[in-house]
């Protein structure tokens, strides 16, 4: 079998043999999604490692064709922009099978709804059929709420559970109403769900202006409402601090990233002019992300809360990238979901830890636990200097990135502003509520709960490692994503930007210099 | 040779490195690995200025660290005599209080965690030295305040500390925000980050940088005042004396705190470009020039910081105040368009006052950390080592002859009477805060090391071990000599390369600054003296300051550090948390409770409908969805015409 698709189907095949399993095999039934997890993380990293970013295209291609009539067919691949977010999902998968330990109840059907939500998120990543794409999204999301509802925690859960899927369920329908619009944008003979053809039919013939004009917005929200665009963001803060630890790194790291992913996959390429027209207003918008909810996020008193809204304000980056319409910001704009992404997980994994031990997240119960547990204050210190954008970190890279692509982007009016005003929201409101975090939780002497909590050992450590480690690699190696970024970048928004200054300079020979240039004479 | 650079930059990461993964829990082993790494990065550091070649052009290795489209970021090294200088500084002052550390940390329990962050902290001050480009410099500017951050928290279970480390690494992202805006807009404009390019470009056209010129040149100088303490974001620094005094030697007095000053002489040809506002811009703002703001903020950080030295009680605070008050003349310097004099006052600084914050600290450990001078008195004859030593530095610190800081600090009154570019204005504040100088040194001198005991531990005290003892000698040296070391010479090679230095003797160096600017020695050495003078009056035997008495109200205020605390504290209060509290009300009330609540209570209907499908069970889930699309498909695809 293909590498791609054995990626997509192994956690599919992992679900079906831990429905085959008997329940009272708890070892058994971990194994099997620990096992399925841990391939799939070799094989997406031997992917990621052999994927070649000098070739445009994408690569790993696997097709079988299904509903011909319809224009349907199973057919998946990897280029630049979502080999990283497959590495990624990955990733978080298998950290989450990891953190799984934490649930004692109905494991079962626990295990088995976590790897169904793992393949689907992988295969909507590596989808490029419309199709696929959907449905392998709501393969994942469905999950999402009934681990919310049955495993949650708190007196809020159901309420968090209702909105959250009245919200996201409200999104992929937007979506889904914008996708087959533009399926039938297409002449009936030709009516085709790849997104391959659909981006070559729409270059050779563009849509019509007013279609652009109605179908872009439609997909922005949708995918906006999926990613907490401001004002729709307030169904992240209780459904991640309600949501099982597992499912809250599944889904704030990886699966909420969908919405991301379909607009610089689907929305921007295809419609460039609704892309010029709508753009300004999501810049506009992420700003309610970056500064809003980051003032939101310094009054929060929990620290899940506080996880969930930073996460919130995170995704303004992201929004800036591709708002700025420019290479770089498009490329930093990937950057921020690969890292935000194992940042997400690893919050929300730490939180998660820390609440087993002390049942309460609340920063006035907590105080000293960096004497207490030396690790996991370590992890969680590191993960919160990651979240306000330190270098070394794979989100510094990501936010530089999209800082200085939007200071060159011809979407908005005045870019120095709002260059400004994320930098301001990035380097100080996050690290506002961040260091405060770290002083009321970590610093100072012993209070509270905190006393008596163990600290983290052996195996227990391995997904917040890994993570972290992930985080400092591509922190440090910022190349690792950005030199498969420099050609699909370019090409996503070569359409809709044509007078951006960024394309003058389209990548001369990607991924030809080598790793060390001297620029001048040498030490005598 | 081409490794020599990368050995310098890496040892001490890779002592970090190996300290946290596996030594953390052997004080010893960890302390070995982190000397040893300095020792090595210092002795490289001497080959590669020993093999310097004469004429200074840049020597440079680097690699593409991070390239999209136009933006190209390089991860190099780049040495030119302002780097070297640089190099050997961090290196070298750094070597001697990582032996010093040694002792002062017998027996923490965190000794292995102190010495991984301090070898962290030489490697990131190593990559801001060493950067070859905006971006790399930036990094490592995150990297040292980072650094700065753990050990100032070093001991986070006090609250002081941990409120200080917090307040260090919050004020100093202020300043890098202004930073950060600034490199953008330098790349916007010039397509370059590299300093190099950069400072080719600026050359041949001055105005290549247009109407954004004052601008970018005000944006970096915010980074370097937050690192360098400068006034208004200068509060952290006397807080970040929470930190074991080892690191307030290093970090928050040799070092990282003149990382400003050199990123302004680094960036000099930034500040010097042709000064411009955009066309929008109000029109007072056209009479101010980026190096006349640099020279003033300096001008009043020397100044105020130097009051409020006057009366603290700490010894390490008056220290800290001090390293202010000195950093404000660096950055005078840089703002009279003199970077020479600035890097050599921040080379004798250095050396001086690291071995002030040494001593400081031999004090403090031997009267079982008691930090307030007036509970000391009479150590001169109990630790003759630490008080000679001290003494030496605090001479070079206020300006006497021969001693180094004579020369520095005579070379910025020079500079501020230079007819071209000087400044009356900073000239006199310069020979205030000579004055103010000699008399809060001579205060805290003949408090501390004079008169008689005045508490049970200062009677005791005994002089302190030779690991702490040695260090002080060997800072002494280029405390006193620095001076006649002509690193002024060497650094006129970078920023005049032009202009041949012409050989002189020792004898003529001495003299030179009498022969250049005979007013400002001559007034400078009566400040001094006079500052010498009044102090030796009021503090010679006492037993309480007669300093609140004689000057009432002003005394208070400088006491209270005028109120600066209180004022920001109530800036803050008004902005920001009250911006959040707004934001967290509409969060919860306009958002979550009117618009969201409002739509589902008019929806109530759907609302049960939902909660009815609410199941939690699987089947109808996807029953529901693969119904939901196979709907919409056939509406949309069924009826063809």
């Amino acid at each position: 079998m293909p590498l791609l698709t054995t990626i997509i189907v192994l956690p599919l095949a992992a679900a079906l043999l831990v429905a085959l399993v008997p329940r009272d095999l708890r070892f058994g039934i971990r194994l099997v999604a620990l096992a399925a997890t841990l391939a799939d993380l070799i094989l997406a990293t031997v992917l990621f490692l052999q994927f070649d970013p000098g070739t445009a295209g994408y690569q790993c291609v696997h097709r079988v064709p299904w509903v011909s009539a319809l224009g349907i067919e199973y057919h998946v691949g990897v280029d630049g922009v979502n080999v990283g977010l497959v590495l990624l999902a990955a990733v978080v998968a298998f950290a989450a099978a990891c953190a799984s330990w934490e649930i004692r109840s109905r494991e079962k059907e626990f295990y088995l709804l976590l790897l169904i939500m793992a393949g689907g998120v992988l295969g909507a990543f590596a989808s490029l059929d419309l199709v696929f794409f959907y449905g392998f999204h709501e393969l994942a999301l469905v999950p999402t709420f009934i681990m919310i509802g049955v495993w949650g925690r708190g007196e809020e859960r159901e309420y968090a559970t209702f909105k959250i899927t009245l919200y996201l369920t409200l999104g992929a329908l937007l979506a889904l109403v914008g996708l087959l619009a533009l399926y039938l944008q297409l002449p009936a003979g030709d009516r085709t769900f790849d997104v391959e053809r659909l981006t070559a039919y729409f270059q050779a013939h563009p849509m019509s202006e007013a279609a652009q004009q109605w179908i872009f917005p439609v997909l922005m929200f949708g995918f906006g409402i999926l990613v907490s665009l401001w004002p729709f963001h307030t169904w992240a803060p209780p459904a991640y601090s309600a949501a099982p630890t597992p499912t809250a790194m599944l889904h704030a790291g990886v699966l909420k990233k969908f919405g991301l992913y379909g607009l610089i996959r689907i929305a921007v390429p295809l419609m460039p002019e609704g892309a010029q027209r709508w753009l300004p207003v999501l810049a506009a918008l992420c700003l309610g992300n970056l500064l809003h909810v980051g003032w939101v996020a310094m009054r929060q008193e929990n620290l899940n809360r506080l996880f969930a809204n930073s996460s919130v304000a995170h995704m303004g980056f992201a929004f800036l990238g591709i708002a700025s319409l420019t290479q770089i910001g498009l490329a930093g704009a990937v950057v921020v979901m690969v890292a935000h992404g194992f940042l997400a997980a690893l919050m929300f994994g730490l939180g998660g830890h820390l609440w087993q031990q002390t049942r309460t997240l609340e920063m006035n119960d907590l105080g000293g636990l960096l004497r207490q547990a030396p690790f996991l204050g370590t992890a969680t210190i590191m993960a919160m200097l990651a979240g306000c954008g330190l270098p070394g970190f794979a989100n510094f890279a990501g936010e530089v990135l999209v800082l200085f692509g939007a200071s060159k982007t011809v979407t908005l009016a005045s870019p120095h502003t709002w260059v400004a005003l994320a930098a301001w929201a990035g380097l100080v409101i996050g690290a506002v509520y961040m260091l405060r975090a770290v002083r009321r939780i970590f610093h100072g002497p012993l209070a509270g709960h905190s006393a008596g909590v163990p600290d983290m050992s052996g195996w227990r450590r391995v997904p917040f490692v890994l993570l972290l480690g992930a985080l400092m690699v591509f922190g440090c190696f910022p190349r690792g994503l950005t030199d498969n970024l420099q050609l699909p970048a370019a090409l996503i928004v070569a359409p809709a930007a044509p007078r951006a200054p960024a394309l003058a300079a389209t990548p001369a020979a990607p991924g030809s210099p080598p790793a060390a240039m001297p620029r001048s004479s040498a030490m005598p | 040779m081409h490794s020599l650079p990368w050995i310098i930059l890496f040892a001490p990461l890779l002592a970090a490195a190996g300290i946290t993964l596996f030594t953390l829990r052997n004080p010893a082993r960890s302390a070995l690995l982190s000397v040893s790494a300095v020792a090595v990065a210092f002795v490289l550091s001497v080959v590669a200025f020993l093999v310097f070649p004469a004429p200074s052009a840049p020597v440079e290795l680097s690699g593409v660290w991070l390239a999209v489209g136009s933006l190209q970021v390089e991860f190099g090294v780049r040495l030119d005599p302002l780097s070297l200088v640089m190099l050997l500084i961090v290196t070298g002052v750094g070597g001697v209080i990582h032996v010093y550390s040694c002792g002062y940390m017998r027996g923490d329990r965190g000794t292995g965690r102190y010495f991984a962050c301090l070898s962290f902290f030489t490697f990131s001050m190593l990559l801001v030295v060493l950067a070859t480009n905006f971006l790399q410099l930036f990094i490592g500017w995150e990297l040292v305040g980072l650094s700065s951050y753990l050990l100032i928290g070093f001991w986070y279970e006090r609250e002081s500390a941990a409120e200080a480390c917090k307040k260090a690494f919050l004020t100093n992202r202020l300043g890098d925000v202004g930073f950060l805006l600034g490199i953008i807009l330098v790349w916007a404009t010039l397509g370059s980050l590299h300093f190099g390019e950069l400072a080719a470009v600026l050359e041949t056209t001055p105005g290549a940088l247009g109407a954004v010129a004052s601008l970018a040149g005000l944006l970096v100088f915010c980074g370097a005042m937050g690192k360098s303490a400068q006034f208004p974001l200068h509060v952290w620094l006397p807080d970040a004396m929470e930190g074991p005094t080892p690191v307030s030697a290093l970090i928050h007095a040799a070092t990282m705190v003149a990382a400003g000053v050199y990123l302004l002489c680094r960036v000099f040809f930034l500040l010097e470009a042709t000064p411009a506002w955009p066309d929008a811009a109000p029109a007072w703002l056209d009479g101010i020039t980026a190096l006349g703001v640099v020279g003033w903020i300096g001008g009043v950080t020397a100044l105020l910081a130097a009051l409020i030295a006057v009366q603290q009680d700490d010894i390490k605070r008056i220290l800290a105040y001090s390293t202010l008050s000195q950093l404000g003349y660096m950055m005078m310097a840089v703002g009279l368009s003199a970077p020479v004099p600035a890097m050599f006052h921040l080379a004798t600084h250095a050396f001086f006052k690291a071995l002030l914050f040494l001593g400081a600290g031999a004090v403090i450990v031997s009267l079982h950390h008691e930090q307030n001078i007036w509970r000391m008195g009479g150590l001169h004859a109990r630790m003759p080592a630490t008080a000679w030593t001290f003494l030496i530095a605090t001479l070079a610190l206020c300006g006497v002859p021969p001693f180094s800081g004579f020369f520095s600090k005579d070379a910025i009154l020079a500079a501020a009477l230079d007819p071209a570019r000087g400044s009356g204005g900073l000239f006199l504040v310069g020979v205030a805060v000579a004055f103010l100088t000699a008399f809060y040194m001579t205060r805290l001198v003949l408090v501390t090391f004079q008169g008689t005991p005045r508490s049970a531990p200062a009677s005791e005290a005994v002089e302190t071990s030779p690991v702490m003892k040695w260090p002080l000698v060997v800072l002494a040296v280029p405390a006193a000599l620095a001076g006649f070391w002509s690193i002024d010479r060497f650094l006129d090679r970078h920023f005049h390369p032009a202009a041949a230095a012409p050989a002189s003797g020792w004898f003529e160096q001495w003299v030179a600054p009498l022969v250049h600017a005979p007013l400002a020695v001559l007034l400078s050495l009566v400040a001094v003296g006079l500052g010498f003078y009044t102090a030796y009056l009021l503090y010679r035997g006492a037993a309480t300051d007669p300093l609140p008495a004689k000057l009432g109200l002003l005394a208070r205020g400088m006491r209270a550090k005028f109120y600066l605390d209180e004022l920001n504290a109530w800036c803050i209060r008004l902005t920001h948390d009250a911006l959040a509290r707004l934001a967290d009300w509409i969060d919860r009330w306009i958002i979550a409770g009117v618009m969201v609540r409002g739509t589902h209570g008019t929806t109530e209907l759907v609302g049960r409908a939902l909660r009815l499908v609410q199941s939690g069970n699987l089947q109808t889930y996807v029953l529901v969805v693969v119904l939901g699309i196979a709907a919409v498909l056939w509406l949309a695809l069924g009826p063809r015409p």
